[in-house]
């Protein structure tokens, strides 16, 4: 069980990345690289906040969020807005990805630092099982964050003018619906939430500058699992992707972990190229 | 007009003769003693340069971004490194081995990223980067592990232990022989399947091509200088490090082909002297590396989306211009000679009781045509009565619901569309589908595509049976160019011409290839009078040769005058089938189609662009 509960929030960061790829992905179809480059930064605020500043958790929350906030709304402006077309824009995002790592490990240094959770790092008996209360915390808010955001999708205007956008932006431009405006809430928005994840996985991951790519590339075999646009989908691969690493680190020895995972993501591709929840969409010309 | 002269003089010699000259002047380098750190760099810059040239052939030409390059250097360098600790020191017994295992990595990975479209491929690829220390662990026996290989023998060649001064020659020939191979696979008709592949996937089947197959090709091809390079780089300091092959390096080389020009060849060059020169010169850039790197990224991508060579090329047509070297002419010529087109053996294409609905919304019910040899079938109808959908299901970029396509009786089943294509089924678009920067001449060409097949070794090697196919998708293109009246545009870049021309060009294209069946999409909308005359002299005649032609229009007169058969569609059906005569007559087509008794507005259906195509895939 403990293995199980240390596979689960681990998936649980990869379904955080998958959660703002999906938000970004829903509102304008590109894909943003530098997402987890972004949590990361969250990370390191939050580290600062706690022990440079030794400011309350509440605090160091809501400084991660609007910090984050503040950098993903310049990415939009200047790595996504100015460019056309999603190919190019992979590139200018895995390019401001790169730079924030650069940039982070110039202020942080490049080594590992622990980030405090709330209260003490105290460790849980549940169900059989030991887990630490900040990972029961990331467990928790992924689920929470999916339902959030799938109930909002459904339920609320914005969130339905972002399928909308998502479908044909063209279609949504011509409702009423101001495409731009809601193009640079969304990566606002991922920023928000990337900063109030960053305060949930520092604790977990430590804040490293290298985390960067491989939470990007976990992260995205959760999105390839689970279907692009999909966050129930995303939520379920990344709680595989976690499962299948713990449990390839624990028996087959931790330099297997990444191999099994990217065997996983190859097996996906080649069987069901749309992901679990995915649907296909027919060629047009 | 000094410099206009001077410039016709620089651009008398063809641009490969340049790199030629830096080739021979990298070769007698040695001679002029410029020291041990000169050298070098130079050897460094060209190794990195041959890493770069493989990511633009995949990211540039094929149009996948695939960030894994590095995993396949990993490989070469550790494949020949091994090896050569097992006493095969031959350095091109090593080239060999490590070109083949870049490759092997490069097939394996690429056939799964490439199924999902360009996202999968670069974090399929990314994440072999993020393998290589594992991998490199796992057989720590035989790699060295984290502290990295040593026991590495200096390079022989055919018995004959290399010097120094040797190796760095050797170096210098891999580059020259690796870019002299790649520029002849850009020239050639690959080079420009590449270039439709990324401007349109729709466009690239329609010429026959197996979009996966072209794009793996581009991509695995695009392994093989990694491996070249691999296998000099362990050879160069008899040491392979992990270091070497880490997500710095990664994004350098990235940054080195954005920087450079993905879509170019000699543009990695530049690239590489320039991240190679900024990383050996300061010992703080090594701290800064990433953020510069990122920053090339972010500002290559936003600004100058061709690099550096994308940003001289305006330059390079604006001074040809000035000096006379482009034709200004523009107009069209009118319908040429008719011996231009030869013999075709029409085939008989019969649709029976196709339906084809998307998701509630009934598109087609139950249509059937028949559209024979050295006849013109015409189908027309009202917006969103079904027309191009058929053409679309004709090809089979959807999939019918329920009926049946036969060509000379044999079913055409749902196949892919690049298949049907090869059965002798050719299009044009309601949106001309016309690659950038290709020339008019190119773009005919590419229709013959799968008329005679050229393999790649053959444009790299460029074989005598390269040469003939070469000559002859030339002459024919001159040939059909002439027919419809662009003969004189053939050298100018197709894309920048009006949208009349674009048109008749895809009528060119689709004639190049031979095709049994000629869709024709609206190929008259949008032309003057006189395009419209010259387009329908060029329908006959091709009708005339043996062609089976099926043309979608909505010019009634244009219809009433070049069609043999006319079917009507209505709301999905058919409403009318017959000649001319008969429909121009029949009350119920006035009453639909040309709108005597105005009943008002229908419920739209979806109208399906190929523009739509570009921005989906």
């Amino acid at each position: 069980m403990t293995l199980i509960y240390a596979g689960l929030s681990l998936g649980a960061v990869y379904a955080l990345v998958a959660i703002g790829y999906n938000i970004v992905f829903v509102a304008s179809r590109s894909f943003n690289f530098a997402q987890a480059q972004l949590m990361t930064i969250g990370a390191f605020v939050a580290y600062t906040g706690h022990v440079t500043f030794g400011l309350p958790a509440i605090a160091v929350v809501l400084l991660a969020m609007i910090a984050v906030m503040l950098i993903a709304s310049i990415e939009e402006r200047i790595a996504v807005r100015p460019v056309a077309d999603h190919q190019t824009q992979l590139i200018t995002t895995l390019g401001f990805g790169t730079m924030l790592t650069g940039i982070a490990q110039l202020v942080w240094g490049s080594q590992p630092l622990d980030v405090p959770f709330v209260g003490a790092k105290g460790a849980i008996t549940l169900l059989g099982g030991r887990l630490y209360t900040f990972e029961l915390g990331l467990i928790v808010l992924a689920i929470v964050l999916v339902v959030v955001i799938h109930l909002y999708n459904r339920r609320m205007m914005s969130g339905l003018a972002l399928v909308a956008m998502s479908q044909d932006d063209e279609a949504a431009l011509l409702r009423g619906i101001n495409v731009r405006k809601l193009a640079f809430a969304a990566f606002a928005v991922t920023g928000l939430l990337a900063g109030l994840m960053g305060f949930f996985i520092g604790p977990k991951t430590f804040a490293v500058a290298t985390l960067g790519s491989a939470l990007a590339l976990k992260g995205f075999v959760a999105l390839a699992i689970g279907g692009f646009g999909s966050f129930y989908g995303g939520l379920a691969g990344g709680f595989a992707v976690g499962l299948v690493e713990a449990h390839a680190a624990r028996y087959l020895g931790s330099e297997f972990s990444n191999l099994s995972v990217f065997l996983i993501l190859i097996l996906v591709l080649m069987i069901r190229p749309t992901g679990l929840f995915g649907q296909l969409q027919e060629r047009t010309v | 007009m000094t410099t206009v002269k001077w410039w016709k003089t620089l651009r008398a010699v063809p641009s490969w003769a340049y790199a030629a000259m830096l080739g021979v002047f990298l070769l007698v380098l040695p001679a002029l003693q410029p020291g041990y750190s000169v050298t070098r760099q130079v050897q460094l810059t060209l190794i990195l340069a041959l890493v770069v040239s493989g990511l633009n052939l995949s990211l540039g030409y094929a149009g996948q971004l695939a960030i894994g390059q590095v995993a396949m250097y990993a490989a070469g360098a550790y494949t020949a490194g091994i090896i050569s600790v097992a006493g095969v020191t031959d350095l091109l017994v090593q080239l060999l081995a490590a070109g083949t295992a870049a490759l092997v990595v490069g097939i394996i990975t690429g056939i799964p990223g490439l199924r999902l479209g360009s996202w999968s491929l670069a974090m399929t690829s990314f994440f072999l980067v993020l393998l290589v220390p594992d991998v490199v662990s796992i057989f720590e026996e035989h790699t060295g592990g984290q502290l990295g290989l040593t026991g590495i023998q200096g390079a022989t060649l055919f018995g004959y232990q290399l010097t120094p001064t040797d190796f760095y020659l050797s170096v210098v020939v891999v580059a020259i022989l690796w870019f002299a191979a790649f520029r002849n696979i850009i020239v050639s008709r690959h080079g420009i399947a590449f270039q439709m592949l990324k401007h349109s996937p729709v466009l690239a089947s329609s010429v026959g091509m197996s979009v996966f197959r072209v794009k793996l090709t581009g991509y695995a091809t695009g392994a093989i200088p990694a491996g070249l390079a691999g296998a000099l780089f362990a050879n160069l300091d008899l040491f392979v490090s992990l270091d070497a092959f880490g997500f710095t390096v990664a994004t350098g080389a990235l940054a080195a082909s954005i920087l450079g020009g993905s879509v170019s060849v000699y543009g990695a060059l530049l690239g590489a002297a320039v991240v190679e020169f900024a990383s050996s010169r300061s010992d703080s850039f090594q701290e800064y590396s990433l953020v510069f790197f990122g920053l090339f990224l972010l500002v290559g991508g936003v600004l100058l989306s061709g690099g550096v060579a994308g940003a001289v090329r305006p330059l390079v047509a604006r001074l040809d211009r000035a000096a006379g070297l482009i034709g200004a002419d523009r107009r069209s010529s009118g319908a040429g000679e008719g011996e231009a087109v030869h013999r075709i053996d029409g085939g008989l294409l019969e649709v029976t009781g196709v339906s084809k609905a998307f998701g509630g919304n009934r598109v087609l019910t139950g249509v059937s045509l028949r559209a024979e040899p050295g006849r013109v079938t015409a189908l027309i109808g009202p917006n969103g009565s079904g027309k191009t959908t058929m053409l679309n299901l004709i090809c089979g970029y959807y999939r019918r619901d329920v009926g049946e396509i036969t060509m000379d009786g044999k079913p055409i089943k749902t196949a892919a569309t690049h298949l049907i294509a090869r059965l002798g089924v050719a299009r044009t678009f309601q949106t001309p589908l016309i690659p950038r920067s290709v020339t008019v001449r190119d773009v005919v060409a590419s229709g013959r595509y799968t008329v005679e097949r050229a393999s790649f070794a053959g444009a790299i090697l460029r074989t005598p049976r390269f040469r003939a196919v070469r000559r002859r998708d030339r002459q024919r293109a001159d040939e059909i160019l002439g027919l419809v009246g662009l003969g004189h545009l053939a050298g100018t870049e197709a894309a920048t011409l009006p949208l009349g021309m674009r048109r008749m060009l895809e009528v060119a294209r689709g004639l190049a290839a031979e095709p049994k069946v000629l869709l024709l999409d609206e190929a008259a909308s949008g032309l003057d009078e006189a395009e419209v005359e010259t387009l329908a002299e060029v329908i006959r005649r091709i009708r005339d040769a043996g062609c089976t032609i099926i043309l979608v229009e909505h010019n009634f007169g244009l219809v009433l005058s070049l069609a043999d058969e006319i079917v009507v569609l209505a709301r999905g059906s058919v409403l009318a089938v017959g000649p001319p005569s008969k429909i121009a007559n029949d009350p119920r087509v006035r009453d639909e189609y040309l709108g005597t008794s105005d009943e008002g507005a229908r419920p739209d259906e979806p109208v399906i662009t190929a523009a739509g195509q570009e921005s989906t895939s």
